[in-house]
């Protein structure tokens, strides 16, 4: 069961973005009104706003946090078509501003000649990476060669998708055998029924990204897109948010069949597609294994979607934005995440032939 | 709707009967009449065969009072007057050349037809009579450059000038000798003024500081009643009519589109027009009582017409929600506040919210404002034991992965899942317990009872399997097959909760083995009981005798070589090798319905299941792996250690190495994510934890750095780095004061400081260990 801990924001307009940060302790909203808040979890389990400060001349549409390894630093992007790097100085404030902690920006990545929508740091495995994708139509991706300066960065490559991109995501798959690859969600609103997905894939051999894949039944505007956290898999899954919620399975088709050099190919599977949101879907968002998603939508509330053993999504939990329950559809408190009582899940893998295999 | 100009254009003016359209620029002048589709050229101001400065235009300004007067502010500083009433091709009308500098502004009164006002670079604010030739009075700003002028709307003698330092002055007409008011309203230049058609006293500035203030003027002070903060600087600005708190706004350079704000959201623009493809220049509402057509003129050289229906909305854009998954399973969820608040007593609006009647009704309405939209946030957190990750910190922290034997790992981690109420994962190293562990514990009974007791009992068993296969006439494949089967009926017997106590039953029997293999013979008559192994009895129940089974080739590895224990350990038993050796031994009991091939073969296959099972739990882990639970895949896989490795690709298992440890690392479980370094066998995941930190160590008698990887100084021959408080050589966490140098063994030292504060070494240093 989930308790609501209502969170006095005191933003002076919409809040666009909320994240955590790698360890869930530290959290980072981002609100039309240009600024920027970090929350810290005191012990007791309350948030407190450590930081707000003026980030862009604009609405910051996204905020973002980097792998702890490269310091606490923030990335957000802004209506005023400029994405930042923010990095958290400690121990230089003045008595006047204790508890206050300092952030500072590192750089502005002012490429971009329209409002930058998305701004996300690349898997850490990858280095010090940035993407950013703006209503243009292009994504690009920064390196900070160096990672104890953040204060430059260059620009790596520059993607072009025709539509207006809405929101990237990383593959966050560790694996040798997966190429960086990055989703790409666009929100064009335009009545032309183009796919709105395009999947973006570095190739070793010429260093550019090509377009690896397209996913062609998403025409509706795409508002947020996520790969769920590779812990391992073969293969990769992706949530839409568009008018209704849709998962993606994306399986690497081996390499050996595909000719080498060319992007990776891979078999697609729509494996759930809800509308019980009855309108835009604003937001997906995995939970760190992988098993759990959950979606926001017009309605105001939170929709949770876990799979059963036989891969059918479905739904466990609403959370009203409010804080009040909802009466369930099912008992939120067994779900635990975990693999357990689930007993012919077992079964079903032993026996070998069913979802285990099917998978590898 | 927009057209083509041959040139860039500077400002844009609309005549009073908004029929028709004047665009000035550096090198255009010309008058377009709005039609209902296109813009008509009607004509050419710019006359004459050289080009003169005068018609280098910076501003236009069209009379709203008389529709055939116009006034240019040139570039060269002259204020040029045009009347489109001459007769002849050229409409120039009267040329003052008072300003020493560009005139970046000219404007009429609104209510006196003779009345002109200009502004300029040179700081100078010009008041011209057109009945004159003269200015009739100049108005010196004591400040910088003018950059523009505009008369109050309302106060027939009153009019707003803006400075390149920040400030704005209001000026009383009949009063050149000071201004009225003076008040700094940017930082930086101020470009650009508009007052409010309607509320008398408000005063809207833009400046290159990227703000556009609205002023209340009415005041004694003036005070700002609005900020908007736009993206880039602010060229122009214009209220929009009809809207008490709209108004349009441009950039001077960068941003090439037309805002519309909502003074009261000053955060995002309620409308923008995105046409031109460089700056915009001018901006003008068509008219001055409809809200919806709005002019501009641009670098790019076009003049547009825009609709307001037509803008594109950020607002509308702009994504309300913001929701994000924690570590914990915690939710952190941001929404919009009518979205959630209104969620009760609506009902979910079907199709798309961005209907088309929705969409005309809330632009063309009078501005409809429903207050500053703000978000409410709430961060929903898993009650203890409800969906939350702990299950994975206590599994992560209490899983035994080496160290002990298998069967120890197996079942203290059995143990530790099952209490965790991971049920699955309990039986799952519940099975890989029998798996592995079998082959080793149980022979050890048979290897009694062949030992002990000759053939009477061990042989009974293989015989009755033997026969049973070779009456069947089953070739080996088939049989793989079937016992294929058996494992899977094996498992589902294991997976039914009834099934639980055999399957402990079986536990129990494995265990009490264990001493039996140390023990030889001494436990006869208890592997009897266990195993009433009756020929008859054994058809029966299959299953039962897949263990014993495994169990003969260690029997005879032991019997030709004594080393069993020693082989316990290893587990790791080529097959091919016992299996020929089980086949040489197995000749003396051997009864005369076996050929010596058969047996082989039964043996071979016996010993199969190891090799065979592998397969069966490396599809195992890959489906925990697909599962999320990638925790299971990597510990079991540490635990099996060599019996699986191989049948796993190494990019997967590194895979699933970095993903675990990455995993650790989120809950901070550095110490686990250690060990898992330690123990992987993956190249690329154990070098992680040797990467990026040099450890320097220097012994700590002669003071000269260690070169040895040992614990004792070569230079010294003394063990460097002994607790101060036990003696002993301290390997693993050492903790040491940076005052004196001496400590020792963490726990130690912890212990002597709750009890001193001196030094354990007895230097007489006030120890602090940080």
């Amino acid at each position: 069961m989930f308790v609501a801990r209502s969170i006095a924001a005191d933003h002076k307009d919409l809040i666009h973005d909320v994240s955590f940060d790698f360890h869930g302790r530290r959290m980072a909203t981002c609100s039309s009104d240009q600024s920027v808040k970090v929350w810290d979890k005191s012990e007791s389990g309350d948030w407190h706003c450590t930081a707000s400060w003026k980030t862009h001349s604009g609405s910051v549409w996204r905020v973002t946090w980097a792998h702890p390894e490269f310091g606490q630093v923030l990335a957000s992007c802004s209506f005023d078509r400029t994405a930042a790097v923010w990095e958290e100085i400690v121990g230089e404030s003045n008595d006047k501003l204790r508890g206050q902690s300092h952030w500072v920006k590192r750089t502005t990545l002012v490429d971009s000649r329209t409002s930058v929508t998305d701004v996300k740091f690349a898997p850490k495995h990858m280095g010090l990476m940035l993407a950013t994708c703006s209503a243009d139509g292009i994504v690009r991706i920064y390196e900070a060669p160096d990672v104890m300066n953040l204060s430059q960065w260059s620009l790596q490559h520059e993607i072009s998708c025709k539509l207006s991109c809405s929101c990237i995501s990383w593959n966050p798959s560790s694996s040798r055998a997966h190429s960086p690859m990055i989703a790409v969600g666009s929100d064009d609103s335009s009545p032309n029924a183009m796919a709105k997905v395009q999947i973006f894939e570095y190739n070793e051999n010429t260093r550019k990204y090509a377009k690896a894949e397209t996913l062609m039944t998403v025409t509706d505007p795409v508002h947020d897109i996520a790969f769920a956290p590779n812990l391992g898999r073969s293969f990769h899954i992706l949530a839409v948010a568009t008018k209704d919620v849709r998962i993606f399975t994306l399986k690497p088709v081996r390499k050996e069949l595909t000719s080498s050099g060319g992007p990776t190919k891979f078999e697609i599977h729509i494996v759930a597609q809800f509308d019980n949101h009855n309108s835009q879907v604003w937001r997906v968002s995995w939970n760190i294994t992988g098993t759990v998603l959950a979606s926001s939508g017009d309605d105001g509330c939170v929709r949770l979607w876990k799979a059963n053993y036989m891969d059918n999504w479905k739904c466990t939990g609403i959370l009203k934005g409010n804080g009040s329950p909802v009466s369930g559809n099912s008992q939120q408190g067994n779900s635990t995440p975990s693999l357990g009582s689930n007993i012919p899940n077992l079964q079903n893998s032993l026996n070998g032939s069913s979802s285990g295999r099917k998978h590898s | 709707m927009h057209c083509h100009l041959d040139a860039p254009a500077n400002a844009v003016s609309v005549c009073r009967d908004a029929a028709q359209v004047a665009v000035a620029g550096r090198s255009i002048f010309k008058i377009y009449a709005i039609e209902e589709e296109q813009f008509v050229e009607k004509l050419n101001l710019r006359v004459g065969r050289k080009p003169s400065l005068n018609l280098s235009c910076a501003d236009v300004v069209w009379h709203q009072m008389d529709e055939n007067l116009l006034a240019t502010a040139a570039t060269n500083g002259v204020v040029v007057t045009w009347n489109l009433g001459r007769p002849s091709r050229n409409k120039q009308d009267q040329l003052f050349t008072e300003h020493k500098r560009t005139v970046n502004k000219v404007c009429f009164h609104p209510t006196e037809a003779h009345v002109l006002l200009s502004g300029s670079q040179d700081g100078f604010m010009k008041c011209f009579d057109l009945r004159r030739k003269d200015s009739v009075s100049t108005f010196s700003g004591q400040s910088e450059s003018v950059r523009d002028v505009q008369f109050s709307i309302r106060d027939y003698f009153t009019f707003a000038s803006t400075f390149e330092n920040g400030n704005v002055q209001l000026w009383d007409i009949r009063r050149p000798d000071r201004c009225e008011r003076m008040f700094t309203a940017h930082n930086g230049p101020v470009f650009c003024c508009d007052w409010h058609p309607e509320d008398r006293g408000w005063l809207a500035t833009g400046g290159r500081d990227k703000m556009v203030k609205v002023w209340d003027m009415t005041t004694h002070r003036a005070k700002e009643m609005h900020c908007v903060q736009t993206i880039a600087s602010v060229a122009r600005v214009k209220w929009r009519p009809e809207c008490r708190h709209h108004l349009a706004t441009c950039s001077m350079m960068v941003d090439h589109n037309i805002y519309v704000w909502d003074v009261r959201r000053p955060f995002v623009p309620a409308a923008m027009f995105e046409e031109h493809r460089d700056v915009t220049t001018g901006i003008v509402w068509r008219h001055p009582h409809d809200p919806s057509f709005l002019l501009s003129g641009s670098k790019d050289s076009t003049l547009c017409q825009h609709l307001f229906r037509d803008a594109s909305q950020p607002v509308e854009r702009a994504n309300p929600e913001g929701l994000c998954y924690g570590l914990f399973g915690d939710l952190a969820f941001a929404a919009k506040e009518s979205l959630v608040a209104a969620e009760s007593g609506r009902k979910p609006c079907a199709g798309d919210r961005r209907h088309t009647i929705f969409f005309k009704r809330k632009l063309d309405s009078a501005e409809p404002f429903s207050g500053l939209a703000s978000s409410a946030l709430s961060v929903f957190e898993t009650e203890p034991g409800g969906g939350s990750m702990s299950w994975f910190v206590d599994t992560a922290e209490r899983y035994a992965l080496a160290g002990r034997p298998l069967a120890e790992l197996c079942d203290h981690n059995a143990k530790v899942a099952r209490e965790l109420g991971r049920n699955q994962v309990a039986q799952t190293w519940t099975m890989l317990r029998i798996i592995y562990c079998s082959p080793g514990l149980v022979p050890s009974a048979n290897l009694n009872h062949s030992v002990g007791k000759g053939s009477s009992c061990g042989l009974p068993l293989m015989n009755s399997f033997n026969l049973k296969d070779m009456a069947s006439g089953l070739g080996s494949e088939t049989r793989l097959d079937r016992s294929k089967g058996d494992t899977r009926s094996d498992t589902v017997l294991l997976d039914s909760s009834a099934t639980l106590i055999t399957n402990e039953d079986n536990e129990e029997t494995e265990g009490s083995d264990v001493p039996a293999d140390y023990l030889l013979g001494d436990v006869e008559g208890e592997e009897e009981e266990l195993y009433p192994l009756d020929p008859e009895h054994v058809h029966p129940e299959e299953p039962e005798y897949v263990l014993p089974q495994e169990a003969f080739p260690l029997r005879h590895e032991i019997v030709d070589t004594p080393s069993g224990p020693e082989h316990l350990q290893e587990k790791a038993d080529s097959p091919h090798v016992s299996g020929s050796e089980a086949d040489v031994a197995s000749l003396a009991p051997a009864d005369s319905s076996f050929s010596l091939l058969s047996i082989s073969h039964t043996l071979y296959d016996s010993r199969l299941p190891a090799d065979f099972f592998s397969v069966l739990v490396c599809d195992m882990l890959r489906f925990y792996a697909e599962q999320g639970d990638v925790q299971m895949a990597v510990s079991v896989l540490i635990v099996l250690g060599e019996r699986v490795r191989k049948d796993i690709d190494e990019q997967t298992q590194e895979h699933w190495y970095t993903s675990y440890i990455d995993l650790l690392q989120r809950f901070c479980l550095w110490n686990v994510s250690n060990q898992v370094v330690k123990l992987s066998t993956s190249r690329a995941v154990s070098c992680l934890n040797q990467a990026s930190t040099t450890l320097h160590v220097n012994c700590s008698h002669c003071k000269r750095p260690m070169s040895s990887r040992g614990w004792v100084c070569d230079r010294c021959h003394r063990a460097a780095s002994t607790c101060a408080v036990c003696h002993h050589v301290v390997k693993g966490l050492f903790v040491w004061c940076q005052g004196c140098s001496h400590g020792g063994h963490l726990q130690h030292v912890m212990k002597w400081l709750e009890g001193s504060s001196h030094c354990p070494a007895g230097c007489g240093h006030l120890c602090e260990y940080a």
